[in-house]
């Protein structure tokens, strides 16, 4: 019961986090210089003033700013996201057609990176001072300070080109005929180096938040009256210590999400997944403001929605949390 | 005469815990290697065109995409470009992409966090939320959206961008020093006194919120480095700045034929990010905030 009001607290902060993220989005849309009709026509615009008063109406753009605020907020939500000037398709559509392949890319690499992080940052923090802790804290520095562009250049040359293991970009081999499981097969052939590209910044990240909230809890009272009650040294790490240690690494996940989305945008770019990261730089190429904007909106529809659901998460693992 | 020796023990316990605070920054092995690092960073940042053995910009023609040698330490990128002189200069653009960045990153957070942490009550609920809803724009996409709207793309619009969605975390950190800072005696003072709160806030409770301000700033600094090489990177940094995403970007084109044009700018960015990194861990050590950072 107290937890179902927890979520529904959660919930309704949601919707105004929400409408301050559509205004931002909204505004750098209209404090943008240029006037709109310009842009959609490419600096060919048409010479008839009367034309280009139509267009302006039909667009709203002659209405109050308020009023298009509103307008355009209310089309969001019944899914109409206006049309891309790039090939006048509407904009749900392409993002419909995309969004899949980035939650899958961004989700297998959160899943990855967690493991990854959460394993070996308990090891360090066992090992504290030893040379596999200096060796993890070494490697994890490494991971975090590198620039993901480059790593997806550096793996595209090593592992695709000089070794060819890997295909260098798209996310299915074109113009030849698969079965189900062949078909699945050649998909994570080419999921492999945008993955592994994505994932390795998040796990040195997670590394580090784990390493050091185990080696403050294994500081702890409990911690020792735990291992002086002879509880078994695995049990003592695993089940008292770590179930502590993860919180701040939960609480991460969440607000780390706008972040490894940042990531896909490059990493799809790069190795030209067609996922929405290499829609919004296809469109912010083309200044394809309807597409951008959608783009915008979705993520920070999908950062929400992940907020709550680690929210919850928390909640379940830590009670005192609900208040 | 009781009053100046106070003041001299009050001095002197500065000066003493200064002399911890390098103390603790020294025997750690790892920040004097970030504090070396950076200093060599800043270095090449100053004084580039004195040690840089080319203009950076100058085309050589006959001379395109040579690997290594002696008259070219680096190697040439495809406009026959010396390499080394490229990736001097280029330290110039990230240190002021991320001083700009910072300097805008203090002065919003520094507000937004200490109007937060000292009026506390609503003030504090409705600054905070407003905060989080900061922290969930995702940085890297709303950096192309709006470097999309400009024509010209200017260094400066580029760290304007940046500091203007980077600050919530060193709001949240300065917040949570003021509600500590807030409490204690000499702001009592200072409020029984009748100082004004603005006053009290700047010149009382700020100097004394100092320490894990530097830490942050530190920290974030290759975060805005990395944005700024990963937007020309895109090309959608500014065009005609010295970056090193820019040449990595170039080198992208020829990587089979010419692999050092894209491995050299990208180690100077993962060299420096990691001598910010550690010089920042050192400091958050240091300076002993690490559990509040």
């Amino acid at each position: 019961m107290e937890l179902r009001n927890y979520v529904i607290k959660r919930l309704l902060i949601c919707i105004p986090t929400f409408l301050i993220s559509s205004v931002i989005i909204f505004s750098l849309m209209h404090i943008a210089p240029g006037d709109p009709i310009e842009i959609m026509f490419r600096g060919t615009r048409p010479t008839n003033p009367q034309i280009i008063e139509l267009i302006r109406e039909k667009l709203g753009l002659d209405k109050p700013i308020y009023e298009q605020y509103f307008i355009w907020i209310s089309n969001f939500l019944r899914g109409d996201l206006g049309y891309s000037y790039v090939n006048n398709q509407p904009v749900i559509e392409q993002i419909n057609a995309r969004l899949w392949l980035t939650i899958e890319l961004v989700l297998l690499s959160q899943v990855l990176s967690l493991l990854i992080g959460i394993v070996l940052g308990v090891i360090a923090a066992v090992k504290k001072n030893s040379w596999v802790d200096n060796f993890l804290s070494l490697s994890s520095l490494f991971g975090y300070s590198m620039p993901s562009f480059w790593m997806a250049i550096l793996f595209i040359l090593i592992f695709a080109v000089k070794l060819n293991w890997f295909p260098v970009c798209g996310s299915q081999t074109l113009g030849l005929e698969f079965d189900f499981w062949g078909a699945l097969v050649d998909h994570l052939w080419h999921l492999t180096l945008p993955l592994l590209v994505l994932s390795l910044g998040s796990a040195a990240w997670y590394f580090r938040l784990v390493r050091s909230a185990m080696l403050d809890v294994l500081e702890m009272d409990y911690i020792k009256t735990a291992r002086a009650k002879g509880l078994m040294e695995r049990i003592v790490i695993y089940k008292h210590a770590l179930r502590n240690a993860i919180l701040p690494v939960v609480t991460s996940f969440g607000a780390s999400l706008g972040f490894v989305l940042g990531g896909a945008v490059v990493v799809e770019s790069i190795f030209a997944w067609p996922g929405l990261g290499e829609f919004a730089y296809k469109s912010t190429l083309a200044r394809d403001y309807p597409s951008i904007i959608g783009i915008n909106m979705m993520i920070v529809l999908c950062v929400l929605i992940a907020n709550l659901i680690t929210d919850v998460v928390i909640a379940l693992i830590d009670p005192r949390i609900r208040y | 005469m009781q009053i100046v020796q106070d003041l001299e023990t009050v001095e002197e316990k500065k000066v003493g815990m200064l002399h911890a605070t390098w103390r603790r920054f020294k025997k750690n092995k790892a920040s004097i290697a970030g504090a070396v690092i950076t200093l060599i960073i800043v270095g090449m940042a100053v004084f580039a065109p004195l040690i840089a053995p080319y203009n950076p910009e100058k085309l050589n023609y006959g001379k395109e995409l040579q690997p290594p040698s002696w008259n070219f330490l680096l190697g040439t990128d495809p406009g026959g470009r010396d390499i080394l002189s490229f990736v001097i200069w280029g330290a110039r653009t990230s240190l002021i992409v991320a001083v700009g960045a910072i300097l805008i990153e203090v002065a919003i957070g520094v507000l937004i966090g200490g109007v937060a942490g000292y009026y506390g009550g609503v003030v504090d609920e409705v600054l905070m939320r407003f905060t989080d809803i900061i922290m969930t724009l995702p940085t890297i996409l709303l950096l192309l959206t709006a470097v999309s709207m400009f024509k010209v793309r200017s260094i400066v619009l580029i760290m304007l961008i940046m500091g203007v969605l980077g600050w919530p975390w060193m709001a949240r950190i300065v917040r949570s020093e003021f509600l500590s800072l807030k409490e204690s005696l000499f702001v009592e003072a200072a409020r029984s006194l009748g100082i004004r709160n603005l006053r009290i806030i700047f010149r009382h409770i700020l100097p004394n919120a100092i320490s894990p301000i530097i830490v942050v700033a530190t920290l974030d600094a290759p975060f805005y480095i990395m944005y700024e090489a990963t937007l020309s990177f895109l090309g959608l940094g500014d065009p005609t700045a010295i970056s090193w995403g820019n040449l990595v970007a170039k080198g992208k084109n020829v990587l089979t034929s010419a692999w050092w044009v894209a491995t050299f700018p990208g180690l100077m960015i993962f060299i420096t990010t990691i001598g910010l990194n550690l010089l920042g861990d050192g400091l958050r050590d240091a300076f002993d905030v690490r559990a509040r950072i």
